[in-house]
């Protein structure tokens, strides 16, 4: 063995094993070789003083100052976490609820304004099928209606249009309703509130009005061509 | 909550993050007192040792999701971090003296392996132990880090090699350089006042 291995390998002989070639070596160059025998005895001095040196911080550890500290900003991070898991999870719950309340309030409201408006169509369609009812007795009884005049009061024969509600009519009071049918001018209409189109206002038209029973038109429709 | 003593360290990390505060002490019990010897030898200096292994706490506090169990032990990540903020340490301040009040108490004693029996004798004892600690301060960090891992804390190869995160082979080379260091720092340290007194 050369000094070159002894300091490589030699210097721990006691962490060799017993018989080990190596250590044969090792201690048969320490016999021999004065430089490496005073390396090995200064290695062991060191040693012996980096382990005397471990000992006296073996049993060294934290102040327990340290520990309190860590405890305190532990506790204070997880109570500022759990107050924001709080506040987010109460922000979103919140939130839910407000899109829940306006959905449900915007589907009662569609649903209420549907049913109105169906219930509304349905008023003005029994007022106008009992009127056209009468009309059609009134006929039945040999009044032959002798073709359309200014002014002629006559009876629908089609009630199957929708009535537009004239302007300050109020659904409620077409109950006992009836319905005529009128051959005017057109530019008559804008008597009644509607809009017309002023340079076709001297053309004839017939329209269906619903008359109350103040003889007020209450609605009007433009009467269909019969079948 | 009860901690049972073989509670392993990332189901107890778990817990901690979760805001189990007995788990998070469990953790600290643990794991303090390497990283705080650890931290002290590397630096020497007590209140830098106690800072650092606040610090590694405290990362472990605020970011527990950083320790992925697949990639290794608790106690080599503790360690990872520990060296991380020693070396921060040792950037900004390079060398300081082990702090007296550590071994205060044992000063008075010789340790283990020494018969000390007169005054003169434990004063050479303490005077040389004055120089083997100023010796692996003043060691290059890698070689210090190999010579307090295998030859204070007593670690073996494969421990410090795992802490490290480096290859056996690795330990071993620095070790042998650390030692080799240490020999020619102390030769030089203790021929200085035998050639100062030949000279006289």
């Amino acid at each position: 063995m050369t000094c070159e291995e002894f300091e490589l390998a030699g210097l721990d002989l006691e962490t060799l094993r017993e018989g080990d070639s190596v250590q044969i070596a090792a201690r048969e160059h320490l016999r021999v070789c004065p430089h490496c025998a005073a390396l090995q005895e200064n290695w062991q001095t060191l040693q012996a003083d980096l382990h005397a040196m471990g000992a006296e911080t073996r049993e060294a550890e934290a102040p327990p100052r340290v520990e309190l500290r860590l405890r305190q900003e532990y506790r204070t991070r997880h109570k500022s976490l759990k107050a924001r898991r709080v506040a987010v999870f109460a922000g979103w719950s919140l939130a839910a609820a407000a899109v829940i309340v306006a959905a449900v309030s915007w589907i009662s409201w569609r649903k209420e304004a549907h049913q109105g408006a169906v219930q509304q169509a349905a008023v003005v369609k029994q007022k106008a099928t009992s009127a056209g009812n009468a009309g059609q007795g009134v006929n039945l009884n040999g009044t032959e209606p002798a073709g359309p005049e200014i002014g002629e009061t006559l009876v629908a024969s089609n009630d199957a249009g929708e009535f537009t509600l004239l302007p300050g009519s109020l659904p409620g009071t077409l109950e006992d309703a009836t319905v005529v049918r009128v051959q005017m001018q057109r530019g008559a209409l804008d008597a009644l509130g509607l809009t017309v189109n002023e340079e076709r206002a001297s053309d004839l038209i017939q329209v269906d009005l619903l008359v109350g029973d103040d003889g007020q038109p209450q609605a009007v429709r433009l009467a269909q061509a019969p079948n | 909550m009860q901690i049972e003593a073989q509670e392993r360290d990332d189901v107890l990390l778990r817990r901690s993050a979760k805001g189990d505060e007995a788990a998070f002490a469990e953790l600290y019990r643990r794991h303090q007192a390497p990283l705080y010897r650890f931290a002290l030898r590397m630096s020497g200096n007590v209140w830098a040792a106690e800072e650092i292994v606040q610090d590694v706490f405290m990362t472990l506090i605020r970011d527990p999701k950083k320790f992925d169990a697949g990639r290794g032990a608790l106690r080599s990540y503790l360690y990872g971090i520990t060296r991380n903020r020693v070396m921060k340490h040792l950037e900004r301040v390079p060398r300081e003296w082990l702090h007296e009040e550590i071994d205060e108490e044992n000063a008075s004693q010789a340790g283990p392996g020494f018969d000390v029996k007169t005054p003169v004798e434990w004063l050479e004892l303490h005077e040389r132990r004055e120089q083997v600690r100023a010796a692996v301060l003043e060691l290059p960090v890698e070689f210090r880090e190999a010579v307090v891992l295998c030859g204070l804390e007593e670690l073996s190869y494969e421990e410090a090699a795992q802490l490290l995160d480096c290859p056996v082979g690795t330990i071993r080379s620095r070790l042998h350089r650390g030692r080799a260091l240490l020999l020619a720092k102390l030769e030089m340290l203790r021929d200085a006042p035998r050639r100062a007194s030949a000279s006289r």
